[in-house]
């Protein structure tokens, strides 16, 4: 196992620099340049611009002026943004919390809602409750984050009056839309890949033999099949992991959550790029290593697997 | 019947989650009497006006709206100067100004302001800010106990309007700024600073007739327009600023939930023709493209009455103002006869005029983060193609790059013309040849003259005369169009008093503010 | 059409109608989609204009029915492009092997590391916008999937027998991939991008509705979204109305998309639609 674990460490190195190259690399096709998006107001001169591009290192050949960035990302150092001045790592580490907070709410929504759903949908197939478990599953996977978003603030918040609209971290009622408009997309998915498995499960001899030996449905749900299903539900949520992040971009932006998706946002329509390059990098990482805490688990929980199988981070 | 469990879980979760809202109390309770819930739209890191310190780019602007901070001279209702942290001036000669100070004006820590203390608020202003050197022109200023003498190195004939600028609160330079706080003369003081957030108390110490009433005031930074409606709706605020136009008709068809108070202000929408494109140089092309522009259901419909249709860049309460110019009237077919005059004409059939096989085709630049911007921009693009005109808009908030690179035939702006209730800054910044904002390159020598004289002469009367005819000289060019000037509103529920919109767009949180 | 596709057609008929509308949308729309009244602006549905009109007094059902031709044609085409041009790459590696192999394949999982659309909101922001950039961003993001997938089944064909019967018969390189491999991964590519539709679709409304897509005043679905979201309260016609175009669309393509897996891979059939 520990060979393994090093194995896969291993494995993120290349990986890890791909993605901080790529993600630098894509500024350089930024519309427009930085230093005239720092000068902004007022008319700063040639020479002034240029003096800056070089305390920048703007002027640098490409690839040292990538070390010295892929330096930065790795000590934290990642400049200062150009429109409010602030170290970009300050900024980024202060709306983070927010962030996670929505994340980890919206996840135990989904599993507080989807897994329950899948397996009744798996036990009684066929039958009413999983023709509407199945139409609503389908529904919610139909629809877009912001549309889903905005109906809920319509219902929920105007006409009900139920619920704050601005989003405030650390205020739990604020947090509900916007986890629940994540939830909805991700419950979706997860339900119906919960019942497949769980239908599987349920075809397979052990279940029919216990059956047959008279044991009660819900004792063979917990005991066997919730258990056995498991190691799939855990990859299933890894899977996910990457739309709930992507999907925070826009609900942030919707529900005023002050967290890195709005910033990200923002700092796109501003042309911050210092904060959209910490945002992507830093979202890509934290995707990659959760990913590989993912596959991590499944080897420990299914030692079966073959180690040193398995590629790269998607 | 563990199955059951699962979903009485579930059904559990669900519930509390959707009704959980009923039970909770609203944290932040705006209903208490003392404090006073602000949210608006205009404080933020994109308007660069974030903190108190008023010597940095455009945070003045905060200090002064918010309360904290006090200039020496303010602006009545006609943009008209008043004594305000001074009693009163005297000019001495085309160079020297002395500036008299009130005897009872006291920072929020208690300590007196007098003639030291203004003049090294205002030798730190000259020296930090980028803007102020340049306008007020300072070569040297002397204190007495209660007054300051200002040496300047020209004629600056609007100093004191300049110094009533944002820029021109007076704060306590050696208290200095912690924490992005600095000490003001102003009824409220920040406790707390934030990129979102400005948290306010009572200045026990306030110097004015009229006390503070408000124990706590939170100004809070709501960037999205929707936000804002709703959380007016919900209670959550007691006033906000900057509201969406298209929502602002669900606070005024409820006059007994919502109080408003509106006035027009000096921001235009403007645009103006790039003369180096050269189907522009044509005076008939931007005639008929002026007198296409629909103003009237620009300002009613698209801007639901938050504008009035202007004639040239000065609101009517200005004396310079719109009711001392005129300009083409909106009439589609006389447009249409113009264009033909100068030989457009659709010989082609595909709807748009042509000459010499070329289709009339203009690149309209304007920028998104002023949301009547691209209204104007859609509505002008329709209504040109009714007279054959092809707009290309790009609504883009990287304009600059296109303004730098001269990638546009009309540039489409929103500013505000004369913040310090004076012509000249306007027709420096924007009209004059080699201006910096002189996106059209309009050369005219007439105007140039015209500036020259402006320049020199002192007297708000004699000075209106002059801006009048250069704000119709640019009309009779049509070198710009001028659409609308925008009709400022606070909305707040109806127990707040004493806050009202003011045309400055400056002071919003006064003394006289209260909750009933 | 055999037995086994049967099931397929009553969703073909659905898709069939959207792509139809998409294809003739100038001719099927009540009035000129781009044509502003002023003075009509705002209208709730009624019988001229069944769906109302937006602040612009334009007709919201010829908006609609203009974005989906905006809308479908932006995705497909986004889909065509990665679906064949990453099945390509994967045939490639797949076949040839090697260093060309490692190198692309280590490209496209630094590719498939990011979440996708992260990477794509500030690639389309880094472009400066505009529908093409917002689908340029999606494409570079999004083809990694199809190579995967291409090339995993490229090299469970080459290993098949009759392959080495084909190469020993002389059969050139690009015969060989166009007579028995692009047969063979042809399926699952199409199952792929089935199921795939939906998504993209919604990923690129969601790019407009960020402002980051189609730009005013082009009749585009997540961008009439964006304007109209002010007005959700006085208007709501002019939001609900593109937001359940965006649903009718994504969810008759995810029944086809599921019905297509379930035809072409019979082992699935139990994750039926329901």
């Amino acid at each position: 196992m520990g060979k393994y674990v090093l194995s896969r460490f291993i494995q993120l190195i290349p990986i890890l620099l791909g993605i901080t190259f790529l993600t630098f690399g894509m500024m350089q096709f930024a519309a427009d340049d930085a230093v005239d998006v720092i000068y902004e107001q007022g008319g700063a001169s040639e020479e002034v611009k240029a003096a800056k591009r070089a305390e920048l290192g703007l002027d640098q050949p490409f690839l040292i002026q990538y070390g010295r960035w892929l330096k930065g990302v790795a000590t934290g150092d990642m400049g200062r943004s150009f429109i409010s001045g602030k170290l970009v790592f300050e900024t980024f580490a202060d709306k983070l919390p927010a962030t996670v907070e929505l994340m980890a709410v919206s996840i135990i929504l989904t599993i507080f809602i989807a897994t329950p759903l899948g397996i009744i949908a798996a036990v009684k197939q066929n039958k009413f409750i999983d023709y509407v478990i199945r139409i609503l599953s389908f529904i919610g996977n139909s629809m877009p984050n912001f549309f889903v978003g905005l109906l809920l603030i319509y219902f929920l918040a105007l006409k009900l009056n139920l619920l704050p609209i601005m989003g405030k971290p650390g205020d739990w009622q604020s947090i509900i839309m916007p986890a629940l408009t994540l939830t909805t997309a991700m419950g979706a998915k997860y339900t119906r890949q919960i019942r497949a498995v769980v239908l599987e499960e349920l075809e397979k001899p052990y279940v029919t033999g216990a059956k047959s030996r008279g044991v009660s449905t819900g004792t063979i749900l917990i005991k066997s099949v919730l258990k056995s299903s498991l190691i799939m539900i855990i990859t299933l949520l890894a899977l996910s992991m990457g739309s709930l992040l992507g999907g925070t971009a826009i609900v942030e932006t919707i529900f005023m959550w002050d967290g890195v998706g709005k910033m990200a946002v923002d700092a796109i329509l501003m042309k911050d790029y210092p904060l959209i390059q910490a945002y992507v990098v830093w979202m890509a990482v934290i995707y990659v290593f959760m990913n590989l805490a993912a596959d991590l688990l499944y080897h420990y929980l299914d030692p079966r697997i073959r180690y040193g199988e398995g590629g790269g981070a998607g | 019947m563990r199955r059951k469990k699962f979903l009485a879980i579930a059904a559990a979760v669900l519930s509390m989650t959707i009704f959980g809202g009923c039970g909770g109390e609203k944290a932040q309770s705006p209903d208490d009497k003392k404090s006073f819930v602000y949210g608006t739209m205009a404080y933020g890191v994109a308007m660069e006006n974030v903190g108190t310190n008023p010597h940095e780019s455009y945070v003045g602007w905060s200090t002064l709206r918010y309360g904290i901070g006090e200039t020496l001279f303010k602006f009545n209702e006609k943009m008209e100067l008043e004594p305000w942290i001074a009693k009163d001036f005297e000019q001495i000669d085309d160079y020297t100004i002395k500036i008299n100070l009130k005897e009872n004006v006291v920072f929020s820590n208690g300590k007196q302001v007098d003639g030291a203390a203004v003049k090294a608020c205002l030798d730190d202003l000259i020296e930090k800010h980028d803007r102020a050197p340049k306008d007020l022109k300072i070569d040297s200023i002397t204190s007495d106990s209660l007054s300051v003498t200002i040496h300047s190195t020209e004629k600056v004939p609007a100093l004191l309007n300049y110094l009533s600028d944002p820029y021109g609160c007076i704060i306590d330079t050696e208290a200095g700024e912690h924490d992005s706080i600095v000490v003001g003369t102003g009824p409220y003081k920040a406790v707390k600073v934030t990129d979102t957030q400005i948290d306010l108390v009572k200045n026990e110490n306030y110097w004015g007739e009229v006390k503070p009433k408000m124990d706590k005031v939170t100004i809070r930074s709501i960037p999205d327009g929707d936000t804002l409606t709703m959380a007016m709706q919900n209670g959550e605020l007691d006033a906000v600023q900057g509201l969406p136009y298209s929502s602002l008709q669900l606070f005024t068809k409820e006059p007994d939930k919502y109080k408003i108070s509106r006035t027009d202000t000096s921001r235009i929408y403007q645009a103006a023709f790039n003369y180096k494109t050269p189907e522009l140089q044509d005076l008939n092309v931007r005639k008929a493209i002026s007198m296409s522009i629909d103003k009237k259901n620009f300002t009613e419909v698209l801007l639901n009455g938050n504008g009035t249709p202007a004639v040239g860049p000065f609101p009517a309460n200005l004396s310079f103002g719109d009711n001392a110019v005129r300009t083409v009237d909106y009439n589609l077919d006389e447009a249409k006869s113009l264009l033909e005059k100068s030989g457009w004409k659709d010989t082609d059939g595909d709807g748009y005029v042509d000459k010499n096989g070329k289709n009339l085709e203009l690149r309209y630049l304007t920028y998104t983060s002023r949301q009547e911007l691209p209204l104007l921009a859609e509505s002008a693009q329709a209504n040109l193609k009714k007279i054959g005109i092809k707009l290309n808009v790009n609504a883009t908030d990287n304009y600059k790059t296109f303004l730098k690179s001269g990638d546009y035939d009309i540039f489409s702006k929103a500013i505000v013309t004369a913040p310090t209730g004076d012509p000249e800054y306007y027709f420096t910044s924007h009209i004059v040849k080699g201006a910096v904002d002189n996106a059209g390159f309009y050369d005219s020598p007439e105007i140039t003259e015209l500036e020259n004289r402006l320049h020199n002469t002192y007297g708000t009367e004699k000075r209106s005369e002059i801006a009048v005819k250069m704000s119709q000289k640019i009309l009779d060019d049509c070198a710009l169009f001028y659409a609308s000037h925008l009709r400022m509103s606070f909305v707040m529920k109806p127990n707040v008093e004493g806050f009202t919109a003011h045309p400055s767009d400056y002071y919003e949180i006064r003394p006289e503010l209260e909750k009933k | 059409m055999s037995k086994r596709y049967r099931p397929l057609i009553p969703f073909l008929i659905l898709t069939g109608i959207l792509i139809f509308v998409a294809v003739f949308a100038p001719f099927l729309t009540p009035y000129d989609p781009y044509l502003q009244d002023l003075e009509g602006a705002l209208a709730a549905p009624n019988s001229t204009n069944l769906l109302g009109t937006d602040r612009y007094g334009r007709d919201v059902l010829s908006r609609v029915i203009m974005g989906s031709q905006t809308t479908l044609c932006a995705s497909l085409l986004l889909l065509l492009t990665i679906s064949v041009f990453g099945s390509l790459i994967g045939a490639i590696c797949g076949y040839k092997g090697g260093k060309i192999d490692i190198f692309l394949m280590r490209m496209s999982d630094i590719f498939l590391a990011f979440p996708q659309m992260i990477f794509a909101v500030a690639a389309a922001g880094v472009l400066g916008g505009g529908l093409f950039n917002a689908a340029a961003a999606l494409a570079v993001i999004g083809w990694p999937k199809y190579a995967r997938i291409s090339r995993g089944l490229v090299l469970t064909v080459r290993s098949m027998p009759y392959m080495d019967a084909a190469k020993m018969a002389g059969t050139g390189s690009i015969e060989m991939l166009y007579r028995h491999v692009l047969p063979n991964i042809a399926g699952p590519v199409l199952v792929t991008a089935a199921l795939d539709i939906g998504t993209i679709i919604m990923e690129l409304a969601g790019l407009s509705f960020l402002g980051l897509g189609a730009m005013p005043p082009t009749a585009e679905w997540g961008a009439m979204m964006n304007n109209g979201r002010s007005m959700i309260q006085t208007a709501p016609w002019v939001i609900l109305s593109p937001g359940a175009a965006i649903f009718i669309t994504v969810a008759v393509f995810n029944l086809l998309g599921d019905k297509i897996r379930d035809v072409m891979d019979p082992k699935n059939q139990r994750r039926e639609v329901f």
